[in-house]
């Protein structure tokens, strides 16, 4: 909520000029105030590789070498479900998104985590 | 200096140092402002009323740092070699030890004795009474006064809780060195006609020896207990010292500057068994070891706030109601606090207070694990430097006081060298005039190891990171100031410097 | 009789107590609810009782309360940042707008 009540910097503020009503309405990827043209469509590839480095940075004992789309965060990083929450506010963190409870508690390996966030077009 | 922005535009008016993490906390998506609800969207919606008017006012420290150091630097109060190595510009010692690297620019705080970062869950409590519970808690006539009087009664259960007392025995007042000031005064002051004793010792904190020896003007005699090597009074010389016109004892329980416990339990059945008064000094001990008025038969015990993550300005003193202590009070007036300490309580204060000491108790083993630890790291790291030391003793000390000795090393050069690290070569009350510690001397150390001697202070928010970078910044720095030390360079080639005849000039 | 929250609705708690420790601008402070959030949340893994985990649930709500606006205060006023800080971002590419 602090995002919300300490937005200062300019960029920001220009975003928040846009209308709530054409936010909804017009094509999500086509935001009039963001300074980027392309469609925002994150690839996999480049998702998965971001996700791969904030579990690094997250998990800072084990290497993440041997981590994949199948690895699992319980039985292959040895993460309980605290750590997963934390983890996955990380990875929030890094894509600017919110995912609501209910779907973090099924996201139980790194590519279902890709997954999902690939395809949640608020995802930076 | 202060630099408050209300930027229009903040982003180009803010500082350089503010870090990326804050900046993309404000720059948000805008799903995450739909998740949050009701009360922070209330928040929000008040903010938001002047669009662009930031509520963020950013203090620039490092402005008045700078300042104060070039003040110190310029001054020239230390010796010359080392002012000239500070000022050269070229050397290690002008710069943060990480420099230009990313990372901020703020000290680290390391001056615990000194005083301690306020919680923020104290703070939340001190707020409501900035707002609306402003009543005086002595209005007996209406709620204004009955709600703030009840929060008062509510943070003396809690600071009576810490030590085991009944909250009847606790009196607010503006800190310890108020306490000691009652207690040493108000003591003997009434039992003047039939006492004129008392005891304390060389290493109390000044507040302390300063009040007893303005009773040596009121006609009082008092004796200076000697410590050993370790900073520990020696039981038999107290209960040698105790004369039958003895009417108080006064024995620290943490020393602020080198961490060692003294036997409160101990002194306390001495003093039972020959009827005289024990006052012990809580400041740096409250909530941070183990205390219990009725098992160490304390009589009269100061506490300070500042001391325990609480507010500044307030503290408190305990005084034993069975058998009863009877001392004169300090001010007179309305009658406040039992007769003892009148004046209008600081409710936001009071409350502030209490709920630091509530969360001492509550925070007890945690912050004790957490402190132990690092302590431990500390000593670890600094002592695996060539002669260092640590003074007072090993095993009865608060693990967040550590004081170590760096022989060959001048200790104000080494502070001023250490501008990133927030240090103390002593008590905040005398590090301003550069005598070396009175504790340190007490304890028969020499002026040059007192001159070398350093305090560090561990509490609840200092982080590992932060006792890493401490030594790894005072290691660096020592092993430089050495080099630049004649002395230094005689005691690699083996010569005993006591053995050297110096010529006065 | 308060009844116990689901699996689900603890882990959402602590999910807040996260995110909030983060928002703290003063570095010891944000470290320190960081730890002690999970520190707490850990060793209250153990309760076995409704009735105690009701209780331990209902205490870390309240806490999170203080939590919430005490981050607000510590991102009002704000301080440089310390020597042991990293400056960088967290971000670990840059994102698309360059935000």
């Amino acid at each position: 909520m602090f995002r919300s009540v300490l937005r200062t910097n300019a960029p920001m503020a220009l975003r928040r000029a846009a209308p709530i009503a054409v936010r909804v309405n017009a094509a999500r990827f086509m935001m009039p105030t963001r300074n980027y043209s392309a469609a925002n469509k994150l690839t996999n590839d480049a998702v998965q590789t971001r996700v791969l480095s904030v579990i690094q940075a997250f998990n800072k004992t084990n290497s993440v070498a041997d981590v994949s789309a199948k690895t699992s965060f319980h039985q292959d990083l040895g993460l309980d479900s605290l750590d997963t929450v934390e983890l996955l506010v990380a990875i929030e963190e890094e894509f600017e998104i919110e995912i609501p409870d209910k779907v973090a508690d099924e996201l139980k390996t790194v590519g279902e985590t890709v997954e999902y966030i690939a395809s949640n077009p608020e995802a930076l | 200096m202060l630099r408050f922005t209300l930027a229009r535009s903040a982003g180009a008016m803010r500082p350089a140092t503010l870090s990326s993490r804050a900046v993309s906390a404000l720059g948000s998506n805008v799903s995450l402002r739909r998740q949050y609800a009701s009360s922070a969207a209330a928040v929000a919606k008040a903010v938001e009323t002047d669009e662009g008017l930031s509520i963020e006012t950013h203090t620039d420290v490092q402005a008045a740092n700078k300042e104060q150091t070039d003040i110190r630097t310029n001054s020239n109060i230390s010796s010359n070699v080392t002012a000239d190595a500070i000022s050269s510009g070229t050397t290690a010692l002008n710069h943060a030890y990480r420099e230009n690297t990313g990372f901020g620019t703020r000290p680290i705080y390391m001056d615990m004795q000194a005083t301690t970062p306020t919680d923020p869950r104290v703070l939340d409590t001190m707020l409501k009474f900035y707002t609306g519970l402003y009543g005086n808690p002595h209005s007996n006539t209406h709620s204004y006064g009955w709600e703030t009087n009840k929060a008062v009664e509510a943070a003396r259960e809690y600071v009576a809780d810490v030590i085991h007392a009944n909250s009847k025995e606790i009196i607010f007042t503006s800190g310890a060195t108020e306490s000691n000031n009652m207690v040493v005064k108000g003591v003997a002051r009434f039992y003047k006609n039939t006492k004129k004793h008392i005891i304390t010792t060389k290493t109390e904190h000044k507040c302390v020896i300063e009040a007893a020896r303005s009773m040596m003007n009121e006609g009082f005699e008092v004796t200076f207990l000697n410590v050993d090597a370790n900073g520990l009074i020696d039981l038999k010389e107290l209960e040698g010292a105790i004369r039958p016109d003895t009417c108080l004892v006064s024995v620290m329980a943490v020393n602020n500057e080198i961490g060692v416990i003294q036997p409160l339990k101990e002194i306390g059945a001495i003093c039972k068994k020959h009827k005289v008064y024990f006052h012990t000094d809580a400041a740096q001990a409250y909530g941070k070891i183990p205390i219990d008025v009725n098992e160490m038969n304390i009589d009269l015990l100061s506490v300070s706030s500042h001391k325990i993550y609480g507010p500044k300005g307030i503290g408190a003193l305990y005084v034993r109601r069975r058998p009863r202590v009877r001392l004169e009070p300090l001010l007179s007036g309305g009658g406040q606090e039992r007769g003892l300490r009148s004046g209008t309580l600081a409710p936001p204060n009071v409350a502030g207070f209490g709920e630091a000491a509530r969360i001492m108790k509550q925070e007890y083993e945690n912050d004790k694990a957490h402190i132990d630890r690092l302590s431990k790291k500390l000593i670890d790291g600094l002592l695996a430097n060539d002669h260092t030391n640590l003074n007072g003793s090993a095993l009865h000390r608060y693990p967040g006081c550590v004081n170590v000795s760096f022989a060959y090393v001048e200790g104000e050069s080494l502070l001023m060298a250490l501008r990133d690290i927030a240090l103390s070569s002593g008590s905040a009350c005398t590090s301003a005039s550069l005598e070396p510690s009175y504790v340190l001397h007490a304890l028969g150390k020499d002026d040059a190891l007192a001159h070398s001697s350093i305090r560090f202070g561990i509490g609840r928010f200092t982080t590992e990171a932060e006792v890493d970078y401490v030594i790894k910044a005072i290691s660096e720095r020592v092993k430089f100031l050495r080099e630049l030390s004649p002395l230094w360079e005689m005691v690699q080639e083996g010569i005993d410097l006591n053995s050297i005849e110096w010529s006065g000039h | 009789m308060a009844v116990a929250p689901t699996r689900l609705q603890v882990l959402a708690l602590y999910k807040q107590f996260i995110k909030n420790s983060k928002q703290f601008n003063n570095y010891n402070f944000r470290e320190y609810f960081l730890r002690r959030s999970r520190e707490s949340f850990r060793a209250n893994v153990a309760l076995q009782k409704p009735e105690e985990v009701a209780r331990a649930f209902a205490d870390a709500k309240e806490e999170l309360g203080v939590l919430k606006r005490q981050a607000i205060i510590s991102q009002m006023y704000t301080f440089d940042k310390l020597v042991v800080e990293p400056l960088d971002s967290q971000k670990h590419t840059p994102s698309p707008t360059g935000v």
